[in-house]
């Protein structure tokens, strides 16, 4: 019975790839022809069973189970391109993460309850998208989702966003293209001058020694601009805070939440791939700095509450840069959980922005106030997402920002600690909007409509997981082995 | 020795396909002698639909027949001849409600060219083809009614500047071979290097780039595409244009495979030429049409970097490019000629809210935009792909790379005719006509099929180059 169960799981674990693969792929057919009403319906199922796939993967991991579940299909052989899918702790920790955030959106993102058909088409394509990035260890399969995934949010903002979305949309998509023209060229370059031919990271790592070193920095150039641009780091940051404000809540929660860290993860290949990369590791942490304080800077000046979120996210992913620049183990694994932690917090942070519009008819921080009498669920959960961003502990991004500046002491010495005042700084400016305007007395911004029990369902989901993997840090570490 | 004589007896078999090309072309003079418009259509497609049929059995049995040094049948061909008659029926069925009767004859005659090119084995022959398909090309767009005549004038003169450039260079490489046959010409031709036969390359590629559009030769291609009815214009851009690279391929990896490294040079410099001047230019305009003749200009220069890259990847790049752009063109102007014959819809803001007004015209074009822009997994993307790699593996990574930039400038001119479908809009619903949808929703078909499983079409296009090389 018990050898039975046992074997059961080892299946099931075996097949979690394809899992959630198959799921949204499925679900992508079915929404298409099903029912606007019941369109909701797939999406949730689609979105919950892969969250339930990770959510059996982390309790089998913790369990202390190998992690070597991959599988390899012949895609493309003439050209040697086969279909590599695996799961290693850095990639798992991602894929979690998407998995929550994707499922929160699906059931709770739509708080305008319009367009559910699209709505929940795009969130199925571009879970199908993140699924398959996270968990690809081919470059050529990592392409492909890379670029479902841009395309799916270029149709959540052109399709689903605000009256004047034709110039943001125009914007993400000319830079993200951008970015998917010179990562492309970047991985052919790898594919020529590696003398294997492969697409394949893990031959790609055994080999790219050999690459001569002139074409081993035209490579990191551009695979590195490739993935700044879609993290989003200065000076190639201008396309998020309009997405933001153009974007339906729904698309900002993804956007955020997990399309910035496709870039993040794409560096941590890069940098894994490449043996130049170590020589540019203060060049790149002194521009995570700088893209800190930059951001934090243009953040104060901002009054819509969507565009101040945007911005915490570049001064986020700044900090997450920052981490993988530093090259030990503390800083990797730091900027992974930095990861997990903001891809929670910013979903989050979104969905209330996206719920305060709703009530309120206004993003706007100077006429909102007090709108903790009429919006309180939202209120206190805006408030504990910008106590997690300052890195409260028993939070997740306590335990990030804790491995990030442990590894930052020991790699740059006390000057690593400097992006801890640009985090100082977004905590100090946030406290003053929600001071002013979330939480004042007297004068009180009337209702105009109101959010349902599967948006309030869905900041607890959040904020359950954002303190689960703070106060229980062993769980995920334990799936680092470190 | 069985097998031997299994292989004689499909080499015979594949003359069946001159037979073939022969009888739509008889059946075309004589449908000046029917009435029923709906007897020529059914003809007309019937016999390209064996002509695709037998050319695809005879593909897949690797036939390899030479008819006199006139005529070489062989993978190469056959794709091409498969290719064009599915194309050519996309376009009858496409033409069936707007086109007078006369028009059958008429694309029945370029359709005999369009399938001798790539057939043909030697300078004569190509010649002769090429002839009949750009004058007969010529005269459909002009007929029906006066307003096209411009349009037929422009196409009808740069043809005949190109086909005497041709015959030009045909006289520069004659003695050499005075058969002209292909493949003789180029035993003899590789022997005796010399400044004459260079000359000959390059008129070569000047007329046959006045074909295949490339700059600078490219002036006409706006102006027709535009003039022409937009049904024409999806034919002159899926069709016509190919039979220029055809051609251009046939020209250059024959007769002058030993002066590959003096036509990869140019090619390259033409090649980053067009698709710059494609693509800026593209920017600008306000008309689908001549945006989507620009936008063929730039995917005319992503075809030359395999031909530059002059190696057998290269070669199966350009063969997929070619099938893939094909495709994706007659798709976008499938649902072009129906919003501009209908609708008057001309420029990028009549485009606004298009996914409203009619649900498949926007997200079928959008898919189109997609694959043009090479977003995977769309056949565009692979085609694309094919291309860039096969530049790095010829060691030009600078043109891989600007051909990259090139292909996101791209994006901006796609991108602005997606954003504006995607708009909301109160105007009208619109209706979609059943043979656009068809044809509309074969060429989507194929774009996300072979885009889900690309491994098909580049074996084919693989063959199909190394029969050439």
């Amino acid at each position: 019975m018990i050898a039975g169960a046992y074997a059961l799981v080892q299946e099931i674990a075996k097949e979690s790839i394809a899992i959630s693969l198959a799921a949204p792929a499925i679900a992508l057919l079915l929404i298409a022809v099903v029912k606007e009403k019941f369109s909701r319906a797939v999406g949730v199922a689609s979105t919950g069973i892969v969250l339930a796939v990770s959510l059996f993967l982390l309790a089998y991991l913790y369990a202390g189970h190998s992690i070597a579940i991959s599988t390899s299909i012949p895609f493309i052989s003439s050209l040697n391109i086969n279909f590599e899918m695996g799961i290693n702790p850095i990639s798992f920790a991602l894929f979690m993460m998407s998995s929550i955030v994707l499922f929160a959106t699906s059931f709770a993102g739509n708080v305008h309850r319009t367009r559910q058909k699209a709505t929940q088409f795009l969130i199925v394509l571009f879970q199908l998208a993140s699924a398959g990035l996270f968990l690809s260890l081919n470059l050529f399969i990592f392409f492909i989702f890379w670029d479902i995934g841009v395309i799916a949010m270029f149709f959540f903002i052109n399709s689903l966003g605000s009256e004047s979305r034709k110039s943001a949309a125009m914007k993400f998509l000319i830079y993200e293209i951008l970015a998917s023209s010179m990562l492309l060229f970047g991985i052919l370059m790898i594919y020529f001058y590696t003398p294997v031919h492969s697409f394949s990271i893990s031959k790609i790592i055994a080999n790219s020694g050999l690459i001569p070193i002139g074409e081993q920095a035209v490579i990191f150039a551009s695979l590195f601009i490739a993935f700044i641009i879609n993290m989003p780091v200065f000076p190639f940051h201008l396309w998020l805070p309009d997405a933001h404000t153009e974007a339906p809540t729904q698309g900002s929660m993804l956007l955020s939440g997990i399309l910035t860290k496709f870039g993040g993860f794409g560096v941590i290949l890069l940098f894994e791939m490449l043996p130049i990369s170590r020589m540019f590791g203060n060049y790149i942490a002194a521009l995570a700095v700088v893209s800190a304080f930059y951001s934090v800077l243009v953040l104060m000046r901002q009054d819509d509450i969507k565009r101040i979120i945007a911005y915490s996210t570049i001064t986020e992913m700044a900090i997450v840069l920052f981490g993988i620049s530093e090259f030990s183990n503390f800083g990797l694994y730091g900027s992974v959980y930095a990861m997990l932690s903001h891809g929670l917090l910013i979903a989050m942070l979104f969905l209330g922005a996206g719920s305060i519009e709703v009530i309120f008819n206004t993003r706007n921080i100077h006429i909102l106030k007090g709108i903790v009498k009429n919006a309180g669920l939202v209120a206190y959960s805006m408030l504990a997402g910008i106590f997690i961003m300052l890195g409260i502990p028993l939070s997740s991004a306590f335990i990030a920002d804790l491995l990030i500046f442990i590894g930052a002491v020991s790699a740059f010495g006390l000057a690593g600690l400097a992006p801890l005042l640009a985090l100082l700084l977004v905590g100090a400016f946030l406290y003053l909007v929600i001071s002013r305007s979330f939480m004042s007395t007297g004068k009180y911004t009337r209702a105009v409509g109101s959010i349902g029990a599967d948006q309030r369902l869905a900041f607890c989901v959040l904020l359950f997981f954002i303190f689960l993997f703070g106060a229980f840090p062993f769980i995920m570490l334990g799936v680092f082995k470190i | 020795m069985g097998n031997t004589m299994a292989i004689n007896t499909i080499n015979n078999i594949s003359y069946i396909l001159l037979i073939l090309v022969a009888m739509i072309f008889a059946f075309s003079v004589s449908f000046s002698l029917i009435r029923n418009k709906r007897a020529k259509f059914l003809q007309l497609a019937v016999l390209l639909a064996l002509l695709a049929a037998a050319s695809g059995w005879l593909f897949l049995a690797n036939a390899n027949a030479v008819l006199l040094n006139l005529f070489h049948i062989y993978s190469f061909s056959l794709l091409f001849t498969c290719l064009f008659s599915i194309l050519f029926i996309l376009i009858l069925v496409l033409s069936y409600d707007s086109e007078a009767d006369y028009f059958y004859t008429i694309i029945g005659i370029i359709a005999t060219g369009a399938m001798i090119v790539p057939m043909a084995g030697s300078l004569i022959t190509l010649f002769l083809a090429l002839e009949i398909t750009s004058v007969a090309t010529s005269f459909a767009i002009m007929t029906k009614n006066k307003v096209h005549l411009e349009a037929a004038m422009k196409m009808f003169i740069l043809s005949a500047v190109s086909i005497s450039i041709f015959s030009f260079a045909m006289v520069l490489v004659f003695p050499y071979s005075p058969q002209l046959a292909l493949a003789g010409l180029a035993s003899n031709s590789a022997v005796a290097g010399n400044y004459l036969i260079e000359l000959g390359i390059a008129l070569f590629i000047a007329a046959l780039g006045f074909e295949a559009a490339a700059f600078p030769f490219n002036l006409w291609i706006p102006d027709v595409y535009q003039g022409a009815r937009a049904n024409l214009t999806a034919m002159v851009s899926g069709i016509n244009k190919k039979i220029g690279f055809v051609a251009m391929m046939l020209v250059l990896f024959i007769v002058f495979a030993q002066y590959a490294w003096f036509f990869s040079g140019i090619i390259a410099m033409l090649s980053l030429a067009t698709m710059f001047f494609g693509n800026l230019v593209a920017m600008a305009q306000q008309n689908v049409k001549r945006m989507l003749a620009y936008s063929s200009i730039s995917q005319a220069g992503y075809i030359m970097i395999g031909i530059a890259a002059a190696s057998g990847l290269g070669l199966e790049a350009s063969i997929f490019q070619i099938i893939a752009h094909a495709f994706m063109i007659i798709g976008a102007f499938a649902f072009v000629f129906w919003l501009e014959s209908q609708y008057g819809m001309n420029t990028i803001s009549d485009y606004d809210g298009l996914t409203q007004r009619n649900m498949f015209a926007g997200i079928g074009l959008s898919i189109i935009m997609l694959s043009l822009i090479g977003i995977p997994p769309l056949l565009g993307f692979y085609g694309k792909f094919l291309l860039f790699s096969s530049a790095l593996g010829a060691k030009m990574a600078a043109l891989a790379f600007l051909g990259i930039i090139n292909s996101f400038i791209s994006v901006y001119y796609y991108g602005r005719l997606m954003v504006a479908m995607h708009r909301k809009t109160n105007k009208k619903h619109i209706l979609i006509s059943r043979n656009t949808a068809i044809v509309a929703g074969v060429c989507i078909f194929v774009i996300v099929g072979i885009g889900l499983y690309p491994e098909f079409l580049m074996q084919a296009a693989s063959i199909a180059a190394r029969a050439l090389l």
